[in-house]
């Protein structure tokens, strides 16, 4: 029963064929796929090609400007610095002026009273 | 399987990947009759199966450079062709659900048989479920043994071998039903 049924089955599967059409569709599928390949857009690569130098470009100016401007801000640190220390200079000078301008006469004052 | 020579096919093959479309299109003729009778008694449906057929062998055109040999080829066809097949009938399981009667597009006129029986032979494939009709297919229609049906569907020869063996008890318990149920 078993090989009886095993040769049915082989009888039963043997295999169809799909005609002398389907070759055919299958080169035309074929030919169909290779015209839509070729005329599909194809990625412009000198557009490629500057869009990544310019990016490139970008990337150099922005560096090169964050670098200017760090500069900029350093040097206007430092002249802040410079021109505070200057201040600070002259005002302990005047501070001193002052200083010795009153004890000049405090000792004056001093000096006359106790008849020296 | 195939009526094109070892020898005949590598070098269909060598000239197909060059770009000669005569060459390539032999190839399917030699091949066409295995990759659309798995698919149609796959799918149980004669459109749905030559459009399943001729993807695969677009996909083959497209896959080429990758095919090593006529033994690789025959491989190839069969496991591109059932994997897709069982894809389908996972995405649209209503081709598993067909009635029996509708048996009449997939029968083949095979000579010196009951034709009732060969009849009602395809008409119970379509009972079994994607995995053990692909093991039945390959076994009995492409005559493999279970170590080429396991290759070509990735599982294990046991595995392969309960499938063949339940989907024949299935099918000889359903042909006594019917037997039976004539008489």
């Amino acid at each position: 029963m078993s090989n009886d049924l095993e040769d049915s089955l082989r009888a039963a599967l043997r295999p169809v064929d799909p005609g002398e059409k389907f070759t055919a569709g299958v080169m035309a599928r074929i030919a169909d796929e290779s015209r839509r390949t070729m005329r599909a857009p194809r990625p412009h690569t000198t557009a490629l090609r500057w869009t990544s130098v310019a990016l490139a470009v970008s990337l150099v100016i922005g560096i090169l400007v964050a670098r200017e401007l760090q500069l900029r801000r350093t040097q206007r640190g430092l002249e802040a610095r410079a021109e505070l220390l200057q201040a600070l200079k002259l005002t302990g000078e005047k501070l001193d002026i002052a200083y010795r301008v009153v004890n000049d006469e405090e000792h004056a004052e001093f000096t006359k009273d106790s008849g020296v | 399987m195939s009526e094109t020579p070892a020898l005949k096919t590598e070098e269909l093959l060598t000239r197909a990947l060059a770009g000669d479309a005569a060459a390539f299109a032999m190839l399917v003729r030699a091949q066409q009759r295995s990759v659309y009778s798995l698919a149609l008694r796959m799918l149980s449906d004669r459109q749905k199966a030559e459009d399943l057929a001729q993807e695969v062998f677009l996909q083959l055109h497209r896959n080429l450079a990758s095919v090593e040999s006529g033994e690789h080829l025959q491989f190839w066809l069969r496991k591109v062709t059932v994997n897709r097949s069982i894809d389908r009938l996972r995405r649209e399981p209503r081709f598993e659900a067909l009635p029996l009667e509708a048996a009449d597009s997939v029968a083949c006129e095979a000579q010196d048989a009951d034709p009732l029986l060969l009849r009602r032979l395809n008409s119970l494939m379509k009972q079994l479920p994607a995995a053990p009709r692909a093991v039945v297919l390959l076994r009995y229609q492409e005559d493999l043994d279970p170590t080429q049906i396991a290759r070509i569907l990735s599982m294990s020869v046991n595995t392969v071998k309960s499938h063949l063996k339940r989907s024949l008890s299935l099918l000889r318990e359903r042909l006594g039903e019917t037997a039976r149920s004539s008489t």
